[in-house]
């Protein structure tokens, strides 16, 4: 068996990646800025008393495009990866996925619902108008995880198995109903619902950051405390209820933060596909599948790894931009395959 | 009186400049976002201020040599801002707002045009837009023209409706032939056949797959066919292999087959557009071939 990476230099390495991840973020865009003005604009952006001649451009570019944008990515990318470690320890199935809850799904199904319906449900608030995707794609996920989650219980115990299959009918149902909703969309709306499914960075925005950066916090605090019980679930599930594990309210928890994890990214961004699955899968070949180690190392690889794949979403067109869950898909899928190939 | 002259002078002098001061302070780097929109700055002679426009911007073949700004509802922020942009136009289909919000903050004028299928939107447009090019005259004159065109056209319309019944027509909008769609009511295609003085026989909201069956229903008299990635002959010869059951409609036996511009469908009525309806009502409206030249 090939050797681990021992945690002290895994660490070390995903901080550097992800400060090198935010760096770039920051100082590359299809405007080009000079290196010195992006770092003086920061310092400025940061409070420091520097001069603000000749850096309007700049501390713009910087404080309201590119640091909202990285603070989503750096989000988004965190929250699923830690999203798939919990899905993948609750079925202690490594190709379990955020999607198997259905969290995704009812999320697609909550966003078509308010693109394609949105012009039928009139008396809408205009201050709410703009959030009316991203609320319903929330509510969307949780209600169908919620519902997932109904379904795997039976005498006050949850079937992870029979919750499984709940997620697969329920997503194959979710997916006819957006589905019907394609079909009843007109072009505009339609172009609208396809490129939410590809996902983007693009617009990000502070009043939108705050509500999924408040998530993240959560999930990111809270999984964490969990990692012992996830390592005891590994060996099964009566195996860590006589370790100790109240295992009814880990699975409780693994669902419930994952559907608000999962939910608020994709509210946030649209659907970002393959983060949550090959993240955790990434550390765990370089690392095992410790979880006091796992978890703390995918959200620094997830947030690593969504910035890199934006930058490539934004410079590869420029000035045109390319949705990016066509990114993540794209250099995510030959470097796994890759790492599968050399490590067997 | 030696003084009149010299006020007359200064006065001259003084026009001149407030006109230089004015041209110059019009937008010089205009980013645009809309098909249409790009065809009609083009005719007003603004083409040289264009730094950017949107991938719907197709005509004429000049504008696909700017650097593309992508989808016009996928618009990137920083992207347009690269190209440092004193305006950037479009429709109300350009999006996404939180961009067009970011845009604005970073001090790049937008402005908003309509892009409904109305004549009375051609007339704001080009207004609109001869006021922001300094070009007023040739703007009015272009709309005036159109709208002449397009009267016209009615007129001889109702004329050659005399002699011969409104034709049953479809419109296919397709892909090298496979899968087409029908244009249904509240369409570009729609408002299209309708100003070529055809009877639409679609009546769903729409683009819309058809059946085989439903088609052989309706039994068009002419097939209107707008293909995205054929062009001309090829484009019919495909669709007809694709969609065998289309063989047997009338359209096809009489061989009414026209085909459409696709570019024309999309983002508002361009310039192109009075010529395009005057082929579509000559292939209608056989008998009245000659009246019906532009």
């Amino acid at each position: 068996m090939k050797r681990l990476m021992p945690p002290r230099t895994l660490f070390i390495t995903l901080t550097l990646l992800c400060l090198l991840a935010i760096w770039l973020s920051l100082a590359l865009g299809p405007v080009s800025l000079p290196l010195l003005d992006t770092l003086r604009a920061g310092l400025r952006l940061m409070g420091a008393p520097i001069a603000a001649d000749g850096l309007e451009q700049a501390e713009l570019i910087l404080g309201q495009i590119r640091l909202p944008r990285t603070l989503l990515g750096l989000g988004v990318g965190a929250v699923l990866a830690l999203s798939g470690v919990a899905m993948q320890g609750l079925f202690r199935n490594p190709l379990a996925d955020p999607g198997l809850v259905g969290v995704a799904s009812g999320a697609a199904l909550g966003a078509a619902v308010a693109i394609v319906g949105g012009s039928w449900m009139g008396g809408i608030a205009e201050w709410f108008a703009p959030y009316l995707l991203s609320a319903c794609a929330f509510v969307g996920g949780l209600g169908v995880t919620a519902l997932v989650y109904k379904l795997g219980r039976r005498d006050g115990q949850t079937h992870v198995a029979t919750m499984l299959l709940a997620g697969i009918a329920l997503t194959a149902l979710a997916g006819s109903a957006v589905g019907l909703f394609t079909y009843l969309a007109d072009d505009a709306t339609l172009r609208t619902l396809t490129f939410w499914n590809l996902g983007s960075l693009n617009g990000a925005s502070y009043q939108r950051l705050w509500p999924l950066l408040l998530v993240v916090l959560a999930v990111a605090l809270w999984l964490p405390r969990r990692a012992q019980a996830l390592n005891a679930l590994l060996l099964g599930e009566s195996e860590a209820r006589h370790l100790g594990v109240e295992v009814e309210s880990l699975k409780r928890e693994l669902v419930f933060c994952t559907a608000l994890g999962v939910g608020a990214a994709v509210a946030a961004a649209g659907l970002i596909g393959f983060i949550g699955l090959v993240v955790p899968h990434l550390v765990r070949l370089l690392a095992g599948p410790d979880h006091r180690v796992l978890l703390p190392a995918s959200l620094l690889a997830g947030g690593a790894l969504l910035l890199f794949a934006d930058l490539v979403a934004r410079l590869a067109l420029a000035p045109a931009e390319l949705p990016i869950g066509i990114v993540t898909a794209f250099i995510g899928a030959p470097f796994f395959l890759f790492l599968l190939i050399r490590g067997r | 009186m030696m003084r009149r002259p010299a006020a007359l002078l200064t006065l001259c002098a003084s026009l001149v400049f407030v006109t230089q001061a004015l041209a110059a302070d019009l937008p010089q780097r205009w980013v645009s976002a809309g098909g249409a929109l790009s065809e009609w700055i083009s005719l007003l002679g603004g083409a040289q201020r264009l730094v950017g426009v949107d991938t719907t911007s197709q005509h004429p073949e000049t504008l696909k040599d700017l650097p593309s700004i992508g989808y016009q509802r996928q618009l990137s922020a920083e992207g347009i801002l690269s190209l440092r942009p004193d305006l950037l136009v479009g429709t109300e289909e350009m999006g996404p707002p939180p961009v067009l919000a970011q845009v604005r903050g970073a001090g790049v004028r937008v402005e908003l045009f309509s892009s409904t299928a109305q004549l009375a939107a051609v007339d704001d447009n080009l207004k609109h837009l001869g006021a922001l090019l300094g070009r007023e005259q040739k703007a009015a004159a272009l709309a005036a023209d159109y709208r002449q065109q397009l009267e016209a056209l009615q007129a001889k319309l109702k004329q050659a409706q005399t002699t011969q019944k409104a034709p049953g027509v479809l419109l296919l909008v397709g892909h090298g032939g496979a899968k087409p769609m029908i244009a249904g009511k509240g369409t570009a295609g729609d408002w299209v056949l309708q100003q070529a003085g055809a009877r639409n026989l679609a009546d769903n909201q729409g683009y819309k797959n058809f059946s085989a069956e439903a088609l052989a229903a309706l039994d068009p008299d002419v097939l209107v066919v707008s293909d995205r990635s054929l062009d001309g002959e090829q484009a019919l010869q495909a669709l007809l292999k694709e969609n065998p059951a289309l063989a047997a409609s009338r359209a096809v036996k009489d061989q009414r087959l026209v085909r459409l511009d696709p570019t024309l469908l999309v983002g508002g009525l361009g310039p192109r557009l009075p010529a395009a309806l005057h082929e579509l009502a000559r292939a209608f409206y056989p008998d009245a071939q000659a009246t019906l030249a532009p």
